[in-house]
């Protein structure tokens, strides 16, 4: 009983932990033609002010699923809006032909998974989720 | 019959799209489905002064309720048809086709949109419908008071970046045929629009955006049935003074092919804790008894984590047309100038109304709105309403 309360605490406070400190990495193939990109280049393509790389390739921005911890930190430090004002902003645009909010594609493996076999798409992951499949172009400490 | 032309017009349009679409849905299955939907209700302070907003009874009504659907479909290689279905509560969940149109992607920023379109009359006019979308139940009345939303016919939309700004610009040209209830009793009166032309443009950086449309239209709205004293309808006055050598008074009454414009310009703010919104509209329909409308609002609200509370103040200030131009000054022609005017005049709006509203966001796609409107109507007198809404995208 004592071992389990132990481990119950030591997982909590792991998982305030990685909440709080855990580093979002925004991820494009590592083919892409460019090394890094300004905190305003991610936001435009992820609420779809702007369709492509500002190199000139089209970009295809996929999220991560709805309450992700990553998504959540993406949204708030990248986007300015908290789930619901992301929600609501994309509504205008849908519901008008204006526009198509980026694909729910998973977690950060489902992410990393597409973007490593997709010149074309932007995602974000976790920071130790990062591996030589993708190239990181932007960190959210 | 001019009633069945109407309808069949409507359907067998939202039908030919519908069909358009049902081959992408057995081929490929690229198929977006997306929804939103409001559920509310309100009352009245009281029940012996003006309706407003749709509420007219103490007790509250559970009767503003709202469920659309919105699919669109990938028809050919950078072609796609959308399709908006909606059904409303006080149409008895008929289902209409809000919007029916193909679009064609004619380059990265760039398309082309034939079908039936929603007029980009105002700046909130493309989601009008989703409650979800905006901080109050409903846009402010005084100014989102046209009656048609729609139009059939084409436009182009193009987004560019111009410096550091962010641009839209759009242009449309069609027309619509619809059906009024003028005086309020069930009887539907024809209207519509043709040569029916617009523009719609917008800067913004961040979070702001500045926005003006204009638009103009041939405009009939068959006024005929509408009651007035003595000779029971305007129809009937109409040929009254059309019998009496006044055909060009007649003219000034009625809205018969008459050239009207709307103007719009606005600017929204969104800083995140911040909102703010304002719109001012002029609307004028030359030689018909129809005023002049000069209606505008300014709205600010503060977020406090998932909720957001607002004040709006709104204002119509109409001036009245004159149907009675022309006709020399004289005793005996006293009694018709006044008749005239009486009719002008009945058709102005002069009011004021400030609304208070919170909205809630319960979770991420569904939230729940208060809102108070106090209505202060030079004419018609004082009313308050109280009215909630559950609103909702999925």
């Amino acid at each position: 009983m004592k071992n389990y309360i132990r481990l119950l605490a030591a997982t909590l406070t792991l998982s305030i932990a990685s909440v709080t400190w855990a580093e979002v990495a925004v991820i494009v193939h590592p083919s892409a033609g460019f090394d890094s990109l300004s905190e305003e280049d991610v936001a435009r393509l992820f609420l779809g002010k702007s369709k492509s790389f500002p190199a000139g390739a089209q970009a295809v921005p996929i999220n991560q699923t709805e309450g992700a911890a990553a998504r959540d930190k993406f949204n708030e430090a990248i986007c300015k809006k908290n789930a619901s004002q992301y929600k609501a902003y994309w509504s205008q645009l849908v519901f008008t032909g204006k526009g198509t909010p980026p694909k729910d594609a998973g977690d950060d493996a489902a992410v990393k998974t597409l973007v490593a076999a997709n010149p074309n798409m932007i995602g974000y992951i976790d920071s130790s989720a990062v591996d030589a499949s993708v190239k990181v172009v932007y960190k959210i400490p | 019959m001019k009633k069945m032309n109407f309808l069949r017009k409507k359907h067998s349009l939202a039908l030919a799209i519908a069909l358009c679409m049902a081959v992408p849905v057995t081929q490929a299955g690229d198929l977006n489905l997306s929804g939103f939907l409001s559920v509310g209700g309100g009352m009245v302070d009281d029940e012996n002064s003006l309706s407003y907003g749709g509420y007219d009874e103490e007790d509250f009504t559970f009767d503003d309720n709202l469920l659309g659907i919105q699919i669109s479909g990938t028809v050919a290689e950078k072609v796609t048809a959308t399709v908006q279905l909606t059904a409303r509560s006080e149409n008895d969940y008929q289902v209409e086709a809000e919007w029916a149109y193909l679009s064609w992607q004619a380059t990265e920023n760039s398309k082309v949109r034939a079908g039936r379109l929603r007029t980009p009359f105002y700046m909130y006019s493309d989601f009008l419908d989703v409650g979800y979308a905006y901080a109050w139940i409903s846009p402010p009345r005084e100014v989102y008071y046209l009656p048609f939303n729609n139009v059939d016919g084409v436009d182009f939309y193009t987004t560019a970046t111009l410096g550091i700004f962010d641009t839209s610009f759009q242009a449309y040209f069609g027309g619509f045929d619809d059906e009024l209830d003028l005086n309020g009793d069930g009887i539907m009166e024809g209207a519509k629009t043709r040569n029916q032309m617009g523009l719609a443009g917008t800067l913004g950086k961040d979070w702001w955006t500045l926005r003006a449309a204009y638009h103009q239209a041939d405009l009939w709205v068959d006024v005929t049935s509408v009651a007035m004293p003595v000779f029971g309808t305007l129809g009937g006055f109409a040929d009254a003074l059309a019998s009496n050598g006044l055909q060009d008074n007649a003219n000034k009454l009625l809205v018969d092919d008459d050239s009207a414009t709307f103007a719009e310009v606005g600017l929204n703010i969104d800083t995140g804790r911040f909102v703010a919104a304002a719109e001012y509209v002029e609307f004028e329909a030359e030689d018909s008894l129809l005023s002049k409308n000069k209606r505008g609002y300014v709205m600010g609200g503060v977020r406090f984590g998932d909720w957001l509370v607002h004040l709006t103040a709104s204002q119509s200030r109409d001036e009245e047309s004159h149907p009675e131009e022309g006709i020399p000054v004289a005793p005996q022609t006293a009694p018709i100038i006044g008749a005239l005017q009486a009719v002008a005049v009945s058709q102005v709006v002069e009011r004021d109304v400030i609304t208070i509203g919170t909205r809630w966001d319960v979770t991420t796609g569904t939230a729940l709105k208060f809102q108070i409107d106090d209505v202060d109507d030079k004419n018609q007198g004082d009313q308050k309403v109280f009215s909630v809404a559950l609103q909702a995208v999925f």
